[in-house]
């Protein structure tokens, strides 16, 4: 039987891990509004943020908060290598779509090896931002770093929000989305605001790797299912909007949750990808129908 | 081509040089020891599965990222079905590609419907559900552990238990898979897929019912992908779900690229190059995933066409599918 | 007997009426065109025909069949065959592969018979390249059999288009503006096969642009502007037509240019 307890129980935690696809999702809308490719790699800077943030914590002692705030531009920096060395030559010669998504495949599967060769295959994980806790309400247990999600994950979107409206840089990237050419000849450089996006998707995903990572573990594998399911987060938000990718996540992970109470954990990343098909089988041209420009062509 | 000016020096070209290369190459593997054995074994597997990749993509310019799906239905299908129920393995071959044929009906339907991203997404999710569902159906996969004790290949009180004598037959059922997509590509039905590939707009205007032929290109593909993880399973002995995973989707890229998408025998040069990299790469073992990556992401960016862009190495008479491919790639 | 027969189509985008209740029929071995200015709702009337596009409203018949609302590869299967006005080839197969596709329409087989090659399937193959060496004649493009269709210039680019559609048998022939970025001497190429093909008796309708063209070589002419038909008869008719005259000096083409 499951009592009242639980299924809110599951909402909390629901809402927690949704909160990080949303994150990731943004990640994807961030690239894919700049470029029009949709990085496939994207899991890889979560687990990414997760090891390196480990990393510096375990090896050279640094404080969590310090190590947190290396991690993620240590992971930013990653991202642009990649759009340097994978995506840019790509992107001028004009290669297909679906060139660039192998490649993008390709990367993922070379930073996980690479990962597993230099920082094993052992999951890991450390402590909560704030110790102590959790907050019981009525049964129910909020771990502390239900709160920092919440928190961080607001603050993200405030920066984000702040970075597109206030900034030049974010309102050429906006400009790049709305119509590249057009952009372009108005003088932005668009290549640099491929990198920008880059950097930022890759940063967006390590704060959500080092915010989740006390509430689970993290290993070399991690990455694709927080990469498929901020897929599926940005596609319920219309592949866009940050508020509508968060929105999505939220709605993702606590329907997750939900389903781990009714048929258990093991099938969990079955579930997921179950979703994935149905949500994109019944809307194929996007919910919003914002993929529109990314739905032509192989 | 069917097209009736087929030339001594076109079949020579196209049949009996490749031809006589495969078999070149089975001497030498069979004159040698039993690790270049085992990898030439493993090339002739990929070589079916390249083969039913590139006919989808290649012919018909389609994309699909999780035909590991099916390979790891075949290999999981043959397994099962001969270390649990002692079927013959065959017999448990066909078996297991009829039902791959099936599901790849019942699947593709709605999702080849999708384009762009979707598609990509789709497909690869499709590799990544069979990869989940083989780790966590315990009870009839053995998880992470995975099966071993699979027969070899044989057919009723014959057993091919020596290693070389798989590999005669691993050759010849690559051999006939070329020859069957070949056949199927110079026909009216492979017209329709290349018309596909060409333009959807104009295979319409033809009268040619798009959605239709391009399930049948993945049911084909699916079909070659199950019979490669048959094969796979009964010439390695043991199968679990990382020989199908997403590393595999990696190497059988990294295999058609550097051959050529598109044609006849690039997918096969690709198979034999990249299979014996782990020899050339001895100190590397553990970097194999890796090499392999950067090897596909190389070819990506630097050399699209593969091999077979090198037109001295290839007779330029594909040139259709190839150029094809490489832009719908 | 009529091949063809659109009654009252009208297509609606938003508020914009794209087609208004336009009618008109098509007789058997008819070489007809539909003409227009710019934006005068050719192209979507065109989409209606061929099956590429749902009407809002009213029907298409083709042998006296309603075919509005089937998707385009059973109109096409019908023998309704269309071309594009931006040339839609197999780029990279050659000239002689382009136009062996064609026949998909009136040839059989699948799989097993790729496969199996039953005795019929090699005969059926023989008449396929016989009648692509007919057909590479009958457009001119012998000479560039073997090469890739992209390499092609222009005007045999659209002369290959025909001749893949031919392929196809078709009984009525949708031409979308045939002579669009071609220079005389290819119009005069492209206008001789479409003759051609008529006096074999296949139907053909061209929406085209080129006023001379359909003036010396259609029997019938339809013209629409704004969405509307504000004409139809053969060329005398139609040049001395008040409506037309109207539309085309109130643009910027004349008829007798």
């Amino acid at each position: 039987m499951i009592d009242l307890t639980q299924i809110l129980q599951s909402l909390v935690n629901g809402v927690g891990v949704g909160l990080i696809y949303g994150l990731v999702g943004i990640g994807f809308c961030v690239i894919y509004n700049a470029s029009g490719i949709v990085n496939f790699a994207q899991g890889v800077f979560v687990m990414l943020g997760g090891m390196v943030c480990h990393t510096l914590l375990t090896r050279l002692g640094v404080p969590l908060v310090v190590a947190a705030i290396l991690s993620v531009p240590v992971v930013a920096g990653i991202g642009m290598i990649i759009e340097i060395c994978v995506v840019r030559p790509m992107w001028n010669r004009g290669a297909a779509l679906f060139a660039i998504i192998l490649a993008t495949i390709a990367t993922q599967i070379m930073i996980e090896r690479i990962t597993i060769l230099t920082l094993g295959d052992q999951p890991r994980t450390f402590g909560e931002f704030t110790a102590g806790g959790p907050l019981k309400i009525a049964n129910i247990a909020i771990s502390y770093q239900l709160f920092w999600i919440l928190g961080c994950g607001a603050l993200m979107v405030l920066l984000l929000f702040l970075f597109f409206t206030k900034t030049k840089a974010g309102r050429a990237l906006r400009a790049c989305s709305q119509n590249r050419e057009a952009a372009a000849l108005l003088g932005i450089p668009v290549h640099h605001m491929l990198l920008l996006s880059f950097a930022l998707s890759a940063g967006l995903g390590a704060v959500a790797g080092i915010l989740v990572t006390p509430t689970q573990y993290t290993a070399f594998n991690v990455g694709t299912p927080f990469g498929v399911n901020g897929f599926i987060a940005a596609i319920i938000g219309g592949f866009g909007s940050a508020g509508g990718a968060l929105a999505g996540g939220v709605l993702l992970g606590v329907a997750q949750a939900a389903a781990i109470v009714v048929f258990g954990a093991g099938f969990k990343n079955v579930a997921a990808l179950s979703m994935l098909l149905v949500v994109l089988l019944m809307f194929p041209q996007g919910i919003f129908s914002a993929f529109k420009s990314g739905g032509k062509g192989h | 081509m069917t097209s009736p000016n087929i030339t001594s020096t076109d079949s020579m070209r196209h049949v009996v040089i490749p031809v006589a290369a495969v078999l070149a190459v089975l001497g030498i593997a069979l004159s040698s020891s039993g690790y270049v054995v085992t990898l030439i074994g493993f090339a002739a597997i990929y070589g079916v599965f390249c083969t039913g990749l590139n006919f989808f993509m290649g012919y018909t310019g389609q994309a699909s990222f999780g035909q590991n799906a099916f390979a790891a239905l075949g290999g999981y299908g043959s397994a099962i079905l001969t270390a649990n129920y002692y079927w013959d393995p065959v017999l448990a071959l066909l078996v297991s590609m009829v039902l791959s044929g099936v599901i790849a009906a019942a699947v593709g339907y709605p999702t080849l419907r999708l384009r762009g991203h979707y598609l990509a997404m789709a497909t690869f999710a499709l590799g990544l559900i069979t990869y989940e569902i083989s780790i966590e159906w315990n009870s009839l996969t053995q998880g992470y552990m995975g099966l071993s004790g699979i027969p070899p290949l044989g057919i009723g009180k014959y057993e091919l238990v020596s290693e070389k004598h798989q590999l005669v037959v691993l050759t010849l059922v690559m051999l006939v898979g070329v020859w069957v997509s070949v056949r199927l590509r110079d026909s009216r039905f492979g017209r329709a897929l290349r018309a596909i590939a060409g333009s959807e707009a104009a295979a319409n205007a033809l009268g040619i019912n798009v959605a239709r032929y391009k399930l049948a290109a993945f049911v084909v593909a699916a079909v070659y992908a199950s019979v490669a993880g048959s094969l796979f399973a009964h010439f390695v002995g043991f199968i679990s779900p990382e020989v199908f995973g997403a590393s595999m989707v990696i190497l059988s890229f990294t295999m058609l690229y550097l051959g050529g998408v598109g044609t006849t025998w690039g997918p096969i040069i690709g198979a034999l190059i990249v299979s014996l990299l782990p020899e050339v790469l001895r100190g590397l073992k553990e970097m194999q995933d890796v090499v392999y990556s950067v090897v596909l992401i190389a070819i990506l960016i630097f050399a699209p066409r593969g091999l077979s862009g090198l037109s001295v190495l290839f007779p330029r008479k594909q040139t259709g599918q190839t150029k094809q491919a490489e832009k719908n790639a | 007997m009529t091949v063809l027969s659109v009654k009252d189509v009208t297509v609606r985008f938003g508020g914009l009426v794209a087609n208004d209740a336009i009618s008109f029929d098509v007789s058997e071995g008819m070489l007809a065109a539909v003409i227009g200015p710019n934006g005068a709702g050719k192209t979507t009337l065109f989409n209606v025909i061929s099956g590429a596009m749902a009407p809002t409203s009213g029907t298409v018949r083709f042998n006296g069949e309603v075919i509005t609302g089937l998707p385009q590869y059973e109109v096409s299967q019908k023998g309704l065959v269309r071309t594009y006005q931006l040339v839609q080839l197999f780029k990279d197969l050659s000239v002689r592969a382009n136009i062996m596709t064609g026949f998909h329409r009136v040839t059989k087989g699948g799989v097993l018979a790729a496969l199996l090659r039953p005795r019929w399937f090699k005969e059926q193959e023989a008449r396929i390249a016989a009648r692509t060496e007919e057909l590479l004649d009958f457009v001119g493009l012998r000479a560039v059999a073997d090469m890739e269709a992209d390499k092609l210039p222009y005007g045999q680019q659209r002369l290959l288009e025909v001749a893949r559609a031919l392929a196809a048998e078709p009984r009525l022939l949708l031409l979308d503006e045939p002579a669009a970025g071609l220079n005389m001497q290819e119009t005069a190429a492209l206008a001789d096969v479409i003759q051609r093909v008529n006096s074999q008796g296949v139907a053909v309708v061209l929406v085209e642009h080129d006023m001379q063209l359909v003036m010396q070589i259609a029997q019938k002419i339809v013209v629409i502007d704004f969405g509307r038909k504000i004409a139809e008869g053969d060329p005398a008719q139609i040049k001395a037509h008040p409506e037309v005259i109207a539309a085309y000096l109130g643009g910027t083409e004349g008829l007798d240019d």
